[in-house]
């Protein structure tokens, strides 16, 4: 089976006041379509920039030849246009502090993935259907009740699951989330994985799982060690 | 789509974005109440050069010049431009009022019913029977709708029409004048715009000590006035002065013009300069001639000097533009120079030219135009200096979206993150900046409105509550502060505020546009 997702040599440095900082000193990471990959490693070991740079959120270093293709597709190639594009139709991200829009409900939080991708026209003649899928979603998260909340009246756990959610809106191909537990008790993360888990059953979503977490990892098809800024294999 | 969402939301949960709505309404307030006073200032400016002058006037100052019933019959004439024209004679004088004071003041000499076809006149005399008080007085206290005035006030009314006033003895009607209602400081203008008059007499002290009691309306008292007679080529005659009564008196709401002028008969006031039709006295005589059987030396004449007038006023047809009046004015003038060449002034020093003013012949515009320019212009610095100091609401805007910014950085990370490209992130805020100009202005129209609409009573309320009288009439000519909101100037202004508002949103959009989204999602 061929990558979906092609990490070649990605190298990131960071420059933190005179000083660089190497991050990712060449990380190479094919991952195939509906595999599910867990990244490991300690805390600063480049993890989280990895899983920017695989969804287009960041650039590898300029004059490094890293690069990272997705379906084919160089993201180096793309314009920044296509980068949008990439982002809002291929990838959904889950972030460990779950970020969402404070100001926005619930279901707006969800919706508004679709509203970027749609634009106002697209948005306004597909409302119903946008509406109804942000429903859907959050039903499949066990959120109905809660759709016009505040993220601020919710706990940690139904936050995320929200952010899943959200993440899932596009039906994007690809799923990267960056220590989706990490913020939760054992539990909810629980609750949490099990909810990627099982929408991973049915659609068969690749994702990239960044976590530090062994128990977590252990439900992944395979799992990489970042250590670093380098993989060193399972 | 989800920036009119955040926009909308971003407003509604915010305390400082409605902190810069209110700057943006107090400036569009601030800078549409300063064009509205002073725009309409200008335009009572304008309409007031109108009052007593017509549509076009054609003046030889202070001597005046002839034959001016061949001129107005020949403007008349011309019925096609010219809807009618009257004489005039303005001159400078002294007047003693009835308390002794002498002031100085404009004297126009009028025959009443031929200015009238002119100007409206008649309507701005002030002492006649009302039959409801002017909208501001409250509790109806304006003498003029006193029951027991009323056959006063209608008197006065005839009195005033026909400038003349019956002689008390043998009930004749003698020639009257009219004085401004600022004149003789003897009527007191009102909160409510209206004039109340010393009802009671007041004292009157004479050089032996004793006091006469006289009573303060001024149609029942008289008047002195003193004119200096010039000949035709400007020489003095002599002075003369004739007390006439008031018939009644005039309130034009230009205070410069109601402080400062009278009305009077035309004829009485060309008899007075010597204007009249007279003996013409040869240039140069022999002095030194044997005397005559009174005792002089005989003065040669050349015959019949015909009277003269100062003005005349030309009132043009409906819609007929003031330029074609004014060219058909001088067209007329010129027929008139040649028909009486020699006696009247020549076209050419009547009709000046533009490297050499004054022109003599103009119309309202042009006699206005250097005062109208100097308060347009004023107008226009008065404006632009406000707009400057509403740069303070842009660079309030300015600030308050760099912290909302600050605050936000994360949402921008967030967006970015799931697909907003930075142009619709930098609209987020592009739109929320416009949103408040929007709404600002709209607020700032409105808040204009309603001041300029009330400034009257608002600067009344202002003098009862803390004594402070900003509109001082005689300084700023006219009695009310006018009040004119223009829709036009409403319209740019509120652009203007939009469009400083969009100003001050643009350096927070561009900068939320360019944030490194991996660093706007790590930003605690």
């Amino acid at each position: 089976m061929t990558a979906l997702l092609s990490a070649t040599n990605l190298q990131k440095t960071y420059r933190l006041g005179r000083v660089d900082v190497p991050v990712l000193r060449g990380v190479s990471l094919d991952v195939r379509a509906g595999e599910f990959i867990a990244i490991v490693g300690a805390s600063g070991s480049g993890k989280s920039t990895l899983l920017h740079l695989l969804g287009g959120l960041d650039r590898p270093d300029r004059g490094t030849g890293g690069d990272v293709t997705f379906d084919g597709r160089s993201l180096g190639s793309l314009s920044a246009a296509g980068i949008d594009r990439y982002r809002s139709r291929s990838v959904g991200f889950v972030f460990q502090f779950y970020h969402l829009l404070p100001e926005l409900t619930v279901l707006q939080n969800v919706a508004i993935a679709a509203m970027i991708r749609l634009g106002r026209v697209g948005y306004l003649r597909q409302r119903g259907v946008v509406t109804a899928r942000a429903e859907e979603l959050l039903g499949l998260v066990g959120l109905s009740h809660r759709l016009r909340h505040r993220p601020a009246e919710l706990s940690g756990g139904e936050r995320q699951r929200v952010a899943i959610a959200r993440a899932l809106m596009n039906d994007p191909p690809l799923l990267l989330a960056d220590e989706p537990t990490g913020n939760l008790d054992r539990a909810s993360g629980l609750g949490i994985l099990e909810a990627l888990v099982t929408q991973r059953g049915q659609t068969g979503r690749t994702i990239v799982l960044v976590t530090h977490d062994a128990e977590v990892a252990a439900r992944a098809d395979r799992t990489v060690r970042l250590v670093d800024g380098r993989l060193s294999g399972a | 789509m989800y920036a009119s969402l955040l926009t909308r939301r971003y407003l509604s949960t915010k305390l400082m974005p409605y902190v810069a709505v209110l700057a943006v309404t107090v400036c569009t307030a601030m800078v549409l109440v300063a064009w509205s006073v002073m725009g309409g200032f200008l335009d009572k400016l304008l309409a007031s050069g109108r009052v007593f002058t017509g549509d076009v006037t054609i003046t030889w100052p202070t001597v005046g010049f002839a034959h001016s019933d061949d001129l107005i019959r020949r403007l008349e004439a011309r019925n096609d431009h010219v809807a009618a024209a009257a004489p005039l004679i303005q001159t400078m004088g002294v007047i003693t009022l009835p308390d002794d004071q002498v002031v100085p003041i404009t004297i126009r000499g009028i025959d009443p019913v031929r200015y009238a076809r002119v100007v409206d006149w008649r309507g701005v005399l002030y002492w006649k029977p009302i039959d409801a008080p002017v909208p501001k007085d409250r509790a109806a206290e304006d003498p003029r709708l006193d029951p027991q005035w009323r056959a006063r006030m209608e008197a006065a009314l005839r009195d005033g029409l026909s400038m003349s006033r019956p002689d008390p003895v043998t009930g004749k009607p003698v020639p009257a004048a009219v004085p401004g209602i600022e004149v003789s400081g003897l009527s007191r203008r009102q909160p409510g715009a209206w004039y109340e008059f010393r009802k009671e007499s007041f004292g009157k002290p004479n050089a032996d000590g004793s006091i006469d009691w006289v009573g303060g309306f001024m149609p029942d008292r008289s008047v002195t006035v003193r004119v200096l007679p010039l000949d035709s080529k400007g020489r003095d005659v002599a002075l003369v002065s004739k007390t006439l009564p008031v018939a009644n008196e005039f309130r034009t709401d230009v205070f410069e013009i109601d402080k400062r002028s009278m009305l009077m008969p035309i004829d009485v006031l060309q008899k007075l300069l010597k204007m009249d039709e007279s003996d013409a006295v040869a240039a140069e005589f022999n002095p030194y001639e044997p005397p005559g059987p009174d005792g002089f030396a005989p003065v040669p004449t050349t015959g019949r000097s015909p009277a003269r007038v100062t003005s005349v006023v030309v009132k043009g047809q409906p819609g007929v533009a003031p330029d074609a009046l004014l060219n058909t004015c001088l067209a007329v003038y010129r027929e008139f120079a040649d028909a009486h060449r020699g006696i009247v002034p020549s076209y050419a020093a009547m009709r000046g030219n533009e490297r050499f003013p004054p022109r003599l012949i103009q119309t309202w515009e042009m006699s206005q135009a250097q005062f109208v320019g100097a308060v347009r212009n004023e107008t226009g610095v008065v404006v632009t200096l406000l707009s400057f100091i509403s740069l303070v609401a842009s660079i309030l805007i300015l600030a308050i979206f760099w912290a909302m910014i600050s605050e936000k950085t994360r949402d921008i990370g967030i967006l970015r993150a799931i697909g907003a490209s930075r142009a619709g992130v930098g609209w987020v805020w592009l739109r929320y900046g416009l949103l408040i100009g929007v709404i600002g202005g709209l607020l700032g129209v409105g808040l204009a409105y309603t001041v300029a609409t009330n400034i009257n009573e608002i600067h009344e309320w202002l003098g009862r509550a803390f004594g402070v009288q900003i509109w001082n009439p005689a300084v700023y000519y006219f009695t009310e502060i006018p009040r004119k909101v223009d829709p036009a100037n409403a319209a740019k202004v509120f652009l203007g505020s939009v469009g400083f508002s969009l100003v001050g949103a643009l350096v927070p959009a561009l900068r939320a546009a360019w944030m490194d989204p991996v660093r706007a999602l790590r930003f605690e």
